[in-house]
């Protein structure tokens, strides 16, 4: 019985299980057609979109907030970039856009999208306004002005080389993927091994006790929704590729995808805890969900229904552990 | 209550801001302090109004909710193919099933967030996409322009009617009445009925509400299922003013309807607000998006404006609520 | 006639035994004292009359009625009422409302007929003499008169058995001795009290009889006239712990810290005193009387308005707890569950949480390694008991959290060490543990201050100690000086009077 729970406890274990189960389900379901390259291929460029929004939001998660602001702002730092590099070559002409161009570009882009994240921490730490409200009002504030801006348009003709970050390959290994894996190294190494990353931890499960011990709430918070934005960046550079394109709302619906993969990997949406390998794992997950449904000719609104039922059918899965946990392993403190 | 000086500043505030972005408004533009103007802002802004209402009722417990508006567009699709399989149906029996059936899918959220204590805002954006999706799949997203003529009746229909210089009519709409109704008897209801105080109670302490003998399941059921019945009413009133069911019509207005309701002085904290005070922000809300059209204001900005006005209020409102803290007497000093 | 009978109630939690076949009586018209130490299954057993838990064996009767299906609902309707320490009010409604929420969920209306209690509600904050707008919003009020709305609601629940969680933590010794002249005239009416406190003295002065709690068994129920302080403390502890004076006093010449001026509005007014090096510092003082907004000030939790704080003779400016660490200033915050640990993080998280900076490792990364050995070098020094530092914290004892929280402290090596309420509601042998900690390093050098309630324990560790009331700082004694009753009797005048 102990090892059965030992194996319950360690939710990475069943997230991995389950990747397994899932992919195995969808392969034989659409056969050949799922393990084709061609397929296998179109899943890793399409997962670090849904990778990189889902580790920005499970960054605010882990202080118990949230993010609702991380697609809006993806749309703004792809709306900068657009800007800067028609600035910069002349309007209609961003196509021939030099490298310094493009680097200053991106560079701008993220310092824009960094500063919504500022905004967003600046409020949250210094006023103590509920999370929910503030990015909630930065993504209705930041979406207007993506229509304001862009005119409701589709923006299209980015430089070749911008888009490659999107939908080149190194070594046959498509950029996103690396781009992906490179940013959940860093952000592993910044959660599991810098102080900030300590007291964003401890900070999610009780803020007073961080603050009594000497923890720096506002910095973390601000700290944590900069490093939030600059995911949304990531996406934004992804996206460009990918879409040869911008608008003011695209990728609108991963909102949910995101909240769902932080919560499927095992973050706990009171704050505190999550491991970035339980969302790793999670994303694949849902990315091969979608592409087998997808394959599967299903409705894309099947598909998002289908999202939600993974929320509900998590709930009561974790209801279900709840309980085999309390049978099984009795805690000292309950009696208080 | 009595002793609720800071909604009642705030609701004084609101008022004012109404009033001179009114004024300032038909300075302007003087077609905007007509009657005509001034009625048909309320009838296109019902549905919101009657969202508002439940959305208070949840907010105040406590709660959260995004799922509504997907609630609402569910039941108005149900009910508008129930009533075309029918021949004798009549507006009545449309606002009844509507309201039994969105009880039926504010109940499912409730149980959720009460028996598996879950986030709110996780669960029902679980269920935002789960009943949309559904019904997406289900019609295939198919609009339905044939609709009963009935439903144009009620929203056609006036408490108050005028006969404009042009020879058309105009006046107070019986869905704009209907919602100033429900707002009334939702005012009494929080005010003096038992299960109303126990809202406030329970929003404002979820333990002592448990200690004193509140039943925590009755009041969280209750407010999801009033938010599912509004939700319901709401969809009926929506497809009586718009003349079809687009299924992507309502979906997506939640988070403007919210704001309203925040920005009338509801605390997501729980606890803290008033009909008075959500009733203002609906309309505040709605003046703007109207004077911006007068003003000729590209539509582009509402979103804009809505957003800064969120940012705004949230942080005025918690400034206050810093100040006060720090106001607070810990200790009575001796006099020397 | 009993008012609460119950036989033989037992109740577990997860195997863990809270209640272990409880006889617990109150008769009607009497007060009954109930201690024991914290975990020792008090609030198990309130809980239970309260019909929160149902136990899992034994019987309860209510007012002569056997409790079938328990449920707060039916305690209420049965006559029973409990205030919580934290009082269980409603901060967003009114004084009247809170007072009058019982009865309106008590009778048969689906309205919320406030009017028809009001005068009800009047009555007995009149009969309390409470002076307050009954409009006024709870959250509006200083704790001391929420305490009152708390008691005023019972009554008002027309109550027959009032049980009282600490009831007087909150309350100076005027408005304690109002209230218990209060209770004993509602007790001549018939009314019965559990009365819980950790202040023994309070206990023997208004109890009937006394009951003592020990793990989750009564050690037993005495007539409070035939018991004495110590006797208590010899049942609540098993083997009580004799605390003696302190005698030999250290105090070094240097001054490590000192608060000139010091003052916050609303919460102290014109505070200096000097710290030496060595020293053990005591300062105490009824709630309310400053003593931990003094040190949250000290702290940088909440900044003081004015004054100076000096580190070693140089005048430095703490806005934020990173300035005070940076001085080498530590503090053990008065509440462990809040404020002292990150519960459900590890044992290691905790213990190294205030010290991060000294276990960087290559690229100013975070070594696991270094990480380890402090945690097992304290763990190992303040004889935490634990078989792993990656468990949750949570899943330790009063003590051994306590010692988590000293341990996060010890690491920094402060220069000031100040500790609010370090041994509240652990046992005793860690208590012995952490005076032996506190003399330890203090000969070592680090100055202390130990803020406590407790006046024998003051005693035993201080070499000085000061006492505060309405925000200034009234006494300022070395210990050889004090004794028992002179400073609790300080504690209850002001400055001048």
């Amino acid at each position: 019985m102990n090892k059965l729970y030992a194996l319950l406890a360690r939710h990475n274990a069943s997230l991995y299980l389950t990747m397994l189960a899932v992919f195995a389900l969808m392969a034989y379901i659409n056969g050949d057609k799922f393990l084709s390259a061609y397929n296998i291929g179109s899943m890793a460029y399409q997962l670090p979109i849904i990778g990189l929004l889902s580790v920005g939001m499970m960054i605010s998660m882990l202080t118990g907030g949230i993010n609702l602001s991380i697609i809006a702002n993806a749309n703004l730092n792809g709306i900068i970039i657009w800007q800067v590099l028609e600035f910069l070559t002349g309007p209609g002409r961003m196509k021939e856009a030099g490298t310094t161009a493009i680097v200053i570009a991106i560079l701008a882009g993220f310092m824009v999208s960094g500063l919504v994240g500022l905004i967003n921490g600046f409020l949250i730490a210094v006023f103590e306004i509920p999370d929910i409200l503030v990015t909630l009002g930065t993504m209705t504030l930041i979406g207007g002005l993506n229509i304001v801006i862009t005119r409701g348009y589709t923006i299209t003709g980015f430089p070749a080389s911008l888009n490659w970050i999107g939908n080149g390959q190194i070594y046959s290994i498509p950029v996103p993927i690396l781009l992906f894996l490179l940013a959940v190294i860093i952000t592993s190494v910044i959660l599991y091994r810098t102080r900030f990353g300590f007291s964003l931890y401890m900070m999610g499960a009780n803020a007073t006790a961080a603050r009594y011990s000497g923890v720096n709430l506002t910095r973390v918070i601000v700290a944590q929704y900069i490093l939030s934005a600059c995911f949304a960046s990531l996406t934004s550079l992804v996206m460009i590729g990918q879409l040869n394109s911008i608008k003011s709302n695209y990728a609108e619906s991963y909102l949910l995808v995101a909240v769902l993969a932080s919560f499927l990997g095992g973050v706990d949406p009171l704050g505190g805890f999550g491991r970035i390998g339980g969302v790793l794992a999670a994303t694949v997950i849902l990315q091969i969900i979608s592409s087998g449904l997808n394959l599967m000719r299903m409705d894309p609104f099947m598909i998002t229904a289908m999202w939600g039922a993974i929320i509900i059918i998590i709930i009561f899965a974790k209801a279900l552990t709840g309980v085999i946990k309390r049978h099984w392993q009795p805690t000292s403190q309950s009696g208080k | 209550m009595a002793g609720n000086s800071i909604l009642k500043h705030r609701e004084a505030v609101l008022a004012a801001l109404v009033v001179v972005l009114a004024l300032g408004t038909s300075l302007i533009n003087p077609n905007f302090l007509t009657l005509e103007n001034i009625t048909d802002l309320l009838k296109a802004n019902t549905v919101s109004g009657i969202f508002s209402l439940g959305v208070l009722m949840v907010i105040v417990s406590g709660g959260f909710d995004v799922s509504f508006t997907a609630i609402a567009q569910v039941t108005q699709y149900a009910i508008v193919l129930l009533m075309l399989e029918r021949t004798e149906g009549n507006i009545y029996l449309a606002i009844l099933a509507a309201v039994f059936f969105g009880i039926v899918l504010g109940l499912i959220n409730g149980a959720i967030i009460h028996y598996y204590n879950m986030p709110a805002i996780i669960v029902t954006i679980a269920t935002q996409s789960l009943y949309y999706g559904i019904m997406y799949v289900v019609t295939r997203g198919r609009q339905i322009n044939d609709i009963p003529s009935f439903f144009w009746s009620f929203s056609n229909a006036k408490v108050v009617e005028f006969t404009s210089p042009a020879g058309g009519t105009y006046g107070l709409s019986l869905i704009t009445a209907l919602w100033f109704i429900l707002a009334v008897i939702l005012y009494v209801f929080l005010r003096h009925s038992k299960l109303g105080r126990s809202i406030y109670a329970v929003g404002g302490s979820r333990i002592s509400a448990e200690r004193i003998g509140f039943n925590l399941a009755h009041t969280t059921l209750f407010v999801y299922a009033a938010m599912g019945a509004l939700a319901g009413l709401a969809g009926v009133v929506h497809v009586s003013i718009v003349q079809s069911v687009i299924p992507s019509s309502i979906v997506g207005s939640e988070l403007q309807v919210i704001a309203a309701v925040v920005l009338g002085g509801a605390s997501v904290t729980g606890g803290k607000g008033t009909v008075l005070g959500a009733f203002l922000g609906v309309l505040l809300l709605a003046i703007l998006s109207n004077s911006l059209t007068l003003l000729r204001i590209s539509s582009y900005y509402s979103n804009v404006f809505t957003g800064l006005i969120i940012l705004i209020s949230v942080t005025a409102n918690a400034i206050q609520v810093q100040r006060q803290r720090r106001q607070r007497v810990r200790v009575q000093i001796d006099k020397a | 006639m009993n008012f609460i009978n119950a036989k033989n109630i037992s109740k577990d939690f997860g195997g863990v035994h809270a209640l272990k076949g409880v006889y617990f009586t109150v008769r009607q018209g009497e007060i009954m004292g109930l201690v024991g130490q914290n975990g020792c299954g008090k609030s198990t057993l309130i809980k239970t009359l309260a019909g929160v838990w149902r136990p899992d064996g034994g019987t309860l009767e209510i007012a002569g009625q056997k409790v079938e299906n328990p449920s707060p609902f039916i305690a209420i309707k049965l006559g029973v009422s409990v205030i919580y320490q934290d009082l269980s009010l409603f901060p967003n409604l009114s004084v009247l409302e809170n007072i009058c929420l019982g009865p309106i969920i008590g009778d048969n209306s689906l309205l919320s007929r406030i009017s028809l209690y009001r005068g009800k509600a009047m009555e007995i904050l009149a009969r309390l003499g409470i002076d307050i707008n009954p409009d006024d919003l709870v959250e509006d009020l200083p704790i001391a008169k929420q305490q009152l709305v708390a008691i005023a609601r019972a009554l008002a629940n027309d109550s027959r058995l009032l049980i009282l969680d600490e009831p007087t933590t909150a309350l100076t010794r005027r408005e304690i001795i109002q209230l218990f002249s209060l209770l004993s005239n509602l007790k001549k009416g018939g009314i019965s009290f559990v009365f819980i406190s950790h202040k023994l003295g309070e206990i023997l002065e208004i109890c009937d009889r006394v009951t003592v709690m020990r793990d989750g068994s009564i050690i037993g129920t005495e007539e409070a006239a035939s018991l004495n302080i110590s006797q208590i403390e010899g049942m609540m502890l098993g083997h009580a712990l004799a605390l003696q004076k302190k005698t030999a006093f250290r105090s070094g010449k240097e001054v490590v810290l000192s608060v000139e001026h010091l003052s916050k509005k609303n919460h102290f007014l014109d505070v200096s005193f000097a710290l030496h090096a060595g020293e053990v510092l005591g300062l105490s003082g009824l709630l309310g009387s400053g003593r931990t907004e003094l040190a949250s000030a000290i702290f940088g939790i909440s900044p003081a308005d004015s004054g100076k704080i000096l580190i070693r003779g140089k005048e430095v400016r703490i806005a934020s707890v990173g300035n005070a660490i940076h001085y080498g200033i530590a503090y053990v915050p008065e509440d462990r569950l809040t404020q002292g640990l990150v519960m459900p993080h590890s044992i290691s998280n905790n213990i190294v949480i205030a010290t991060l900076e000294q276990y960087l490792g290559r690229l100013a990364l975070l070594s696991f390694q270094k990480i380890g050995l402090t945690v097992k070098n304290w763990i190992s020094k303040l004889d935490i008991k634990t078989d792993d530092a990656r468990k949750a914290a949570s899943t330790l004892s009063g003590g051994n959290q306590q010692k988590i929280v000293i341990a996060k402290w010890l690491a920094m090596n402060p220069a000031v060490l100040i500790m609010d309420g370090p041994t509240v509601g652990i046992d005793v042998g860690a208590k012995r543990a952490i005076y032996d900690t506190i003399q330890t390093n203090a000969a070592q050098g680090m100055a202390v201050i130990v803020i406590s309630d407790d006046i024998p324990e003051l005693l035993a560790n201080c070499d000085r100690i000061l006492i505060m009331h309405g925000g200034r700082l009234t006494v300022e004694m070395p210990t050889s000086e004090a004794d028992e009753e002179s400073l609790q009797r300080s504690m209850e005048i002001r400055s001048g009077a």
